[in-house]
C-alpha cells in the first residue's frame, strides 16, 4: 500500500481516492515504480507517464460498475499482471499461426519483439527514438485528454515502451499495407503506443497483428493506437488478435477523422484467451464514413469483447457497424455499439448489426448497442441476433448430398464470412478467409 | 424402383399420425403423380424420403432399389439417387450459388465412385444446364437462392436436380408460385430428366403441372393412405369432382 500511496500523493492529488486491493493493480504500479527511470522519454514524456500511473492508481482496474466494462470485469478477472517486456528486441518473433497466413503481407512489417521495434522500414519510425523531444503532433497525440478517462489506457500511457509511427504524406498512396506484427514474450507483458497520421486525400491500408505462438505459456498486452485521419484520406484499418488460453490483450483505437474521408476498421479476434478491442472514433468534418466490420471465433472460456463509441459531432457522416462472432464451448462475446449524435449532427446515418453464431449452449453474447441521439433530423438503426445453426440449412445441404460437417462448417464459415467480405484488400481478405476457416476447424 | 410398403409416420415431438399405411411401387423409367388436399400427407412423404429429422417411421418401410433408406442420413440418401426438390427452397445467405452446386456436386460423386469435376470442367457443365434452364450465370454468384423470386428458386432447384443426377427425383409443388412461362420452363427441365434409368414421384394440388409433366400414373393421397389409384386421366376427374369423393366431405 506504500507504494500506492506514494504514487498518488504525486499523481491527482484532488481525486476520490479508491485503495487499491488486487494483486495486479499492485503489479502494475511496481512494473511502473522498477521501470519508471528506463521507460524511454524525455521530461515531458515522464511527466505524463506520472499522472497517467496516478490517476491509474485512483481508478484502479475498471469492475463491471463502469459501464463501459459492464461485461468485462478486469479488476475481476485480471489476478495478477506480468512483468514489463523491456528487452533489447533481439527474441524471435515465434512461430505464431498468423505469421504463416500473412507471411506474404508481413515480409515488410514492422515487427515489436520484447516491447521494443526491431527494425525501422519504408520509412516508418519507432515511437521510443522520439520521446526525448518528440514533435508537436506526437507530444499531442499522446497527452490526448480523452484517453484519461479510462483506467486500461492510462495504464498504457505509463508503461508503453514503444511504438509505430506512421506518418502518411497528403496525396500518398503505399500500394502495399503497412504491417506491424507484436509479439509478447512468454510469461510478459508488453505496452505498446502507436501514433498514425494520414495526409490529406492518402489512401492507405494499415493492419496491426498480434500473434499468439503455439507454445505454452501466458501473455499480456496492451495496444494503443491513436490515428489521426485528414480530409478526404481513406484508411482501412485491419486488427487481428489471437489469444490463448490465460492470456490478456488490450486494444484501443483512438481516431478522429476529418470532412470527406473514410475510415473503414476490421477486427477479427480469435482464440480462448481475453480480449478487449475498444474504439472511439469522432466525426469532426463532414460527409465522412465510418465502416467498421468485426469478426471473432472464440472458443473454450475464451472472452472477447468489442466496444464502440461513435461521435458524431458534425453533420452529414455515415456510420455502420457489422459484428459477427462464432461461439463455442463457453465463450462469450461481448459487443457494445454506443452511437452518439450531438444536437448539430443532423443527417447523421448510422446502421449497427451485431450477430452471435452459438455453436455450444453453454456460450453467451452481451450485446449492447447505444444510441444517445440529440439531433432530430437523423436515421439510425441497430439490431442483434444470437442463434445456433439453423437445422433446416443442414438438411437443405445434406439433401443435396452435403455431409453434416461439411455443411455444417459451410454455413459458419458464411456466416463469418459476411464480415470478412468487407476487407477490401483482395490479399488480406483472403489471407483472413483463411485463417478463420482454419480458426474455426480448430474449434 | 421405390417401394414404399405401409408406412407410417409420426411427428416425432408431437402424437400426430401423418401417414398411416402408405403403400406405392414407382419403378424406374417411370412418372407417378401424387394428388392430396391439404394435409393429407404430402409433403410428409417428400420429407421422409429424403430424411429431414422430426418425423419418426413407426410401421413399414421404404426400398429403393431393394434397400431400405429408413436410417439413412440424407446426405446418404443422396448419394444413393434421391434427391427432392423443395416446396419452398431455402436461402443461404453467404454461400455462392456455384460454391454450394460445386460442393455437392462433388461430395455426391465422390461417393459414387465417379471423379470430382476440376473447376473448368464443373463450370462447363453448370453453365450448359444453366442456360437450358434460362438461368444467368450470374445469379449463381449470388448467395444461394437470396433474393430470388419464386420462379427463379424454383428453376435453381431443377438446376440442382439436373447437376446432381438422381436416380429418384422427388418434387414436391414445385409448380407453386409459378406464373405460366416459369411452369412451362420448369416441366420442361424434368422431362429433359426423365429416362429409362429414373424414377419420379411429382407431388401436386392441381392437374395444370400435370399437362407438362405428363405421369404414367396418378395417386390419391388423403388423410395419409393412397385412396386410388388410375391413370392420367386421374388428374382430370379430380379437377372437376374435387377430393370429396375419397375425404367423405368437400375438400
Amino acid at each position: 500500500m506504500q507504494l500506492a500511496d506514494q504514487v498518488l500523493d504525486k499523481g491527482d492529488r484532488g481525486m476520490t481516492v479508491q485503495m487499491l486491493t488486487t494483486k495486479a493493480e499492485q503489479a502494475i504500479l511496481k512494473s511502473f515504480e522498477d521501470n519508471a527511470t528506463d521507460l524511454p522519454g524525455g521530461t515531458a514524456v515522464a511527466e505524463l507517464r506520472r499522472a497517467a500511473i496516478g490517476a491509474f492508481a485512483s481508478k484502479g482496474l475498471p469492475s463491471r460498475r463502469v459501464e463501459e466494462f459492464k461485461y468485462t470485469d478486469l479488476k475481476a478477472n485480471v489476478k495478477d499482471v506480468l512483468p514489463l517486456a523491456v528487452g533489447d528486441a533481439s527474441g524471435s518473433a515465434g512461430d505464431g499461426a498468423l505469421s504463416k497466413h500473412f507471411a506474404a503481407l508481413a515480409e515488410n512489417a514492422v515487427s515489436f519483439v520484447d516491447g521494443r521495434g526491431v527494425a525501422e522500414k519504408n520509412g516508418n519510425k519507432f515511437l521510443a527514438g522520439l520521446l526525448s523531444s518528440p514533435p508537436t503532433w506526437i507530444m499531442s497525440a499522446l497527452a490526448d485528454k480523452e484517453l484519461a478517462a479510462s483506467a486500461d489506457l492510462l495504464l498504457n500511457t505509463a508503461l508503453f515502451t514503444d511504438g509505430a509511427v506512421i506518418d502518411i504524406a497528403a496525396g500518398a498512396e503505399p500500394t502495399d499495407p503497412i504491417v506491424m506484427v507484436t509479439s509478447t514474450p512468454n510469461n510478459a507483458l508488453t505496452a505498446l503506443r502507436h501514433v498514425i497520421r494520414v495526409g490529406k486525400g492518402a489512401k492507405v491500408t494499415i493492419v496491426e497483428i498480434e500473434q499468439a505462438p503455439r507454445t505454452a505459456g501466458v501473455r499480456q498486452s496492451s495496444a494503443l493506437t491513436q490515428i489521426e485521419v485528414a480530409d478526404g484520406a481513406e484508411v482501412a484499418h485491419i486488427k487481428v488478435v489471437e489469444a490463448r488460453k490465460g492470456s490478456l490483450h488490450l486494444s484501443h483505437g483512438q481516431v478522429s477523422l476529418g470532412a470527406n474521408a473514410t475510415y473503414s476498421p476490421f477486427h477479427m479476434t480469435v482464440g480462448d484467451g481475453l480480449v478487449r478491442n475498444s474504439l472511439n472514433v469522432f466525426f469532426n468534418g463532414q460527409n465522412t464514413t465510418f465502416d467498421f466490420a468485426a469478426a471473432s471465433i472464440v472458443h473454450g472460456t475464451g472472452h472477447a469483447d468489442t466496444t464502440l463509441v461513435i461521435d458524431h459531432t458534425v453533420p452529414h457522416c455515415t456510420s455502420r457497424e457489422l459484428f459477427k462472432t462464432v461461439l463455442d464451448g463457453q465463450a462469450r462475446a461481448v459487443f457494445q455499439g454506443k452511437v452518439i449524435v450531438r444536437p448539430q449532427a443532423q443527417k447523421s446515418d448510422g446502421k449497427q448489426m451485431a450477430q452471435a453464431l452459438m455453436l455450444s449452449p453453454d456460450t453467451e453474447f452481451d450485446s449492447k448497442p447505444e444510441l444517445e441521439i440529440y439531433a432530430d433530423d437523423v436515421v439510425c438503426g441497430h439490431g442483434s441476433t444470437a442463434a445456433e445453426i439453423d437445422s433446416d440449412l443442414i438438411f437443405y445441404c445434406t439433401s443435396r448430398g452435403i455431409p453434416a460437417p461439411v455443411a455444417r462448417a459451410m454455413l459458419i464459415e458464411s456466416f463469418i464470412g459476411e464480415a470478412i467480405a468487407k476487407v477490401a484488400h483482395d490479399g488480406l481478405r483472403e489471407a483472413l478467409t483463411v485463417f478463420a476457416r482454419e480458426s474455426l476447424t480448430a474449434v | 424402383m421405390l417401394e414404399i410398403k405401409n408406412l407410417h409416420v409420426k411427428l416425432e415431438d408431437e402424437d400426430k399420425v401423418i401417414l398411416k399405411g402408405l403403400t406405392l411401387t414407382v419403378p424406374k423409367g417411370e412418372v407417378h403423380a401424387i394428388m392430396g388436399p391439404n394435409g393429407s400427407g404430402k409433403s410428409t412423404l417428400a420429407y421422409v424420403l429424403a430424411g429431414r429429422d422430426g418425423y419418426e417411421v413407426t410401421d413399414g418401410d421404404i426400398l429403393w432399389n431393394g434397400e431400405s433408406i429408413i436410417g439413412m442420413e440424407p446426405d446418404e440418401r443422396a448419394a444413393k439417387g434421391v434427391f427432392l426438390a423443395f416446396q419452398y427452397p431455402m436461402e443461404i445467405p453467404g454461400v455462392a450459388g456455384l460454391t454450394f452446386l460445386r460442393t455437392a456436386t462433388n461430395a455426391v460423386r465422390k461417393r459414387r465412385d465417379l471423379p470430382e469435376l476440376s473447376t473448368p470442367d464443373f463450370l462447363k457443365v453448370v453453365k450448359e444446364k444453366a442456360a437450358k434452364l434460362n438461368i444467368d450465370i450470374q445469379m449463381l454468384k449470388r448467395p444461394v437462392n437470396v433474393g430470388f423470386s419464386g420462379g427463379e428458386k424454383k428453376r435453381s432447384e431443377i438446376l440442382q436436380m439436373a447437376m446432381l443426377e438422381p436416380t429418384l427425383c422427388v418434387l414436391d409443388e414445385t409448380d407453386s408460385g409459378l406464373d405460366i412461362d416459369a411452369l412451362r420452363i420448369v416441366s420442361d427441365g424434368v422431362n429433359a430428366l426423365r429416362s429409362p434409368d429414373r424414377a419420379m414421384l411429382v407431388i401436386t394440388h392441381y392437374q395444370r403441372l400435370l399437362n407438362h409433366i405428363v405421369p404414367d400414373k396418378v395417386h390419391v393421397l388423403t388423410d395419409g393412405r393412397i385412396q386410388k389409384t388410375g391413370g392420367k386421366e386421374l388428374a382430370l376427374e379430380l379437377e372437376k369432382s374435387g377430393y370429396a369423393d375419397y375425404t367423405g366431405k368437400a375438400a
